[in-house]
């Protein structure tokens, strides 16, 4: 690490602040973003999709544009940083380049540099992400109270690490190979999930309390949702969680209670790659690789 | 007037001792406290026992309330054979039986076989669970009523139970600052409805839910939160159909002076805000 970032007193990621999702069905996915899962649709462009799920103008969004509708959205702290990221990056042998203004409109950012991690995920490093001035209005009463983070598949989970590592994020915990990465207080905003593909593993999206963790549980058994796991608890993060999945096997987690990281810094802990390591309650993923601790 | 101060043990009929001992321990997560040819002794808390188990019919159910001194068992008793109530005295070896110092029985207007019991005994030792369930002590018992006003005038004026809330006609009442001891539930005939014991945490609702899953213990209802007490909650069946109850986060009611009675409509959101159905446990009918 450089000199001008290890000084840094303010960190080199803001936010994750979107994902971007192709899928055969849209129309179809769309429904159940926001019919089933709760979030807010809003007006789309490009035949896009699009969501809120808080003060962003645009959290989720989905098209069937195989070439450039599938990235997850890092929001970067300013222009300086970007920069300094993308000659990292780089050097490093990472494969970046400069978002041209209409791949910026599209996403709604000032700026970005459009990567890709060793496993070939897109990864949109981007400034200024638009927010909205009207307050976020859900359909229906999830409790969702914003956009909190992902959960990424990873071929190559060695340079995958290295190239989070270069935007600044640390590894807090380890189950297995699943590596939880530290972005801000938070235990961890993206997990990397060891895999024989790349792609989203799941959007994870904040909820009130308990409370709606239980409710949304019960209504997605009402309207026959897949549940993929859940309600559990993750072990090394203490956080509630309910993974669903709708048309195009689109993951959507409903989370709470993630622990905060304060004090002074530990080394991250290893957990085994059992099921109690992914649950503590005793929920368990039968369909979802990644999620079953069948390593 | 009848100073209730706790629910202090339920006493159930079992013909199958050992059906009985293996639920308690490897899925309810009870410690046992004494056992002998007859009978189950089983501890919660810092009390000596809170259930047993003793040998017969299945129908027999007692629940035992703690009362002040043996002053406060002879006015109870005067006070219920004046209202024409036959009052068992308990024999010095019945006492013992049930580890308290004296006792009298009764049956309420459904028929619900009642005991009135002075200092009943504590343990020295700490409770150490069987299982980790995260119990921390007997708390209350759902109390089947043929007629759940009247039960309501007999719990509330021969005795000082309170409403807390109302779900319906249905009344959950209390003898203490806890939301409730005596949920009274609709029923044909008298019986103990449910046997509540508190854990410790949310986390202990959930483990168990899916825990007592793979034991296949029937989960009856839940997991879900009561809105009356606010209580995280699951039901399930044990030996004889009895259903136990874990919750966690019941309210206390700490303005006994100015809280009146909520009242909740007789619908499943009443009784579940989350959303679960009761499946093989009949809710309390209105």
């Amino acid at each position: 690490m450089s000199e001008s970032t290890k000084n840094r007193t303010t960190p080199l990621i803001a936010s994750v602040c979107y994902v971007r999702h192709v899928v055969s069905e849209p129309q179809a996915c769309a429904r159940f973003v926001s019919d089933i899962f709760g979030l807010q649709q809003v007006a789309d462009q490009n035949g896009e999709f699009a969501f809120r799920s808080d003060e962003r103008y645009r959290s989720v969004s989905l098209s069937r544009d195989q070439n450039d509708g599938a990235s997850v959205g890092i929001e970067i702290w300013d222009g300086a940083t970007l920069e300094e990221i993308g000659k990292r990056l780089r050097e490093h042998s990472f494969i970046v380049r400069a978002a041209n203004s209409d791949e910026c409109r599209r996403r709604y950012v000032y700026s970005a540099l459009l990567a890709e991690d060793a496993s070939g995920n897109r990864i949109d490093l981007v400034t200024r992400p638009t927010r909205s001035g009207r307050r976020y209005f859900p359909p229906r009463d999830a409790g969702i109270v914003q956009f909190q983070g992902i959960g990424l598949r990873s071929t190559d989970h060695v340079r995958d690490l290295a190239f989070w590592r270069l935007l600044g994020a640390e590894v807090t915990d380890w189950v297995g190979d699943i590596a939880y990465l530290r972005t801000d207080n938070l235990h961890h905003r993206i997990a990397l999930y060891p895999s024989r593909r790349n792609g989203l593993l799941y959007a994870a999206f904040e909820v009130e309390a308990l409370d709606q963790i239980m409710q949304n549980s019960y209504f997605m058994q009402e309207n026959q949702v897949k549940i993929v796991q859940g309600p559990g608890r993750q072990s090394a993060s203490r956080q509630i969680f309910l993974h669903v999945e709708g048309p195009d096997g689109l993951i959507l987690s409903y989370v709470n209670g993630m622990a905060e990281m304060s004090g002074s810094p530990r080394p991250a802990r290893q957990f085994p790659l059992t099921a109690t390591s992914l649950c503590n309650w005793g929920s368990e993923s039968k369909d979802v690789p990644e999620l079953s601790a069948l390593g | 007037m009848i100073q209730l101060k706790d629910v202090s043990y339920v006493r159930l009929g079992s013909p199958e001792l050992e059906q009985a001992e293996s639920f308690a321990t490897a899925c309810l997560g009870l410690q046992i406290a004494e056992r002998d040819n007859k009978s189950l002794y089983l501890r919660s808390d810092e009390r000596a026992h809170t259930l047993c188990y003793s040998e017969g019919d299945p129908r027999d159910q007692t629940v035992g309330f703690e009362v002040e001194d043996k002053g406060s068992l002879e006015v109870a008793a005067s006070t219920l054979e004046a209202l024409g109530h036959a009052v068992h005295a308990g024999t010095a070896q019945e006492a013992e039986q049930r580890k308290v110092k004296a006792f009298i029985g009764f049956r309420d207007p459904t028929g619900n076989h009642i005991e009135l019991v002075v200092r009943p005994e504590r343990s020295g030792r700490r409770y150490f669970a069987s299982r980790d369930a995260g119990i921390t002590g007997f708390s209350h018992i759902g109390l089947n009523s043929t007629d759940p006003l009247r039960d309501e005038k007999f719990w509330t004026q021969v005795c000082n139970a309170r409403v807390s809330d109302r779900i319906g006609d249905i009344p959950l009442m209390r003898v203490n600052a806890i939301h409730h001891t005596i949920a009274l539930v609709r029923a044909p005939q008298a019986g103990i409805q449910h046997i509540n014991h508190q854990v410790e945490s949310n986390d202990d609702v959930l483990r168990s839910f899916y825990f007592l899953n793979e034991k296949r213990v029937p989960i009856v209802f839940g997991p879900g939160r009561h809105p009356t007490s606010g209580a995280r909650f699951l039901y399930f069946k044990g030996p004889n159909g009895m259903i136990f109850e874990y919750s966690v986060g019941v309210d206390e009611i700490d303005d006994e002076a100015t809280h009146r009675p909520r009242q909740f409509g007789f619908e499943p959101t009443s009784f579940c805000m989350w959303g679960s159905k009761p499946a093989g446990m009949v809710l309390p009918n209105k």
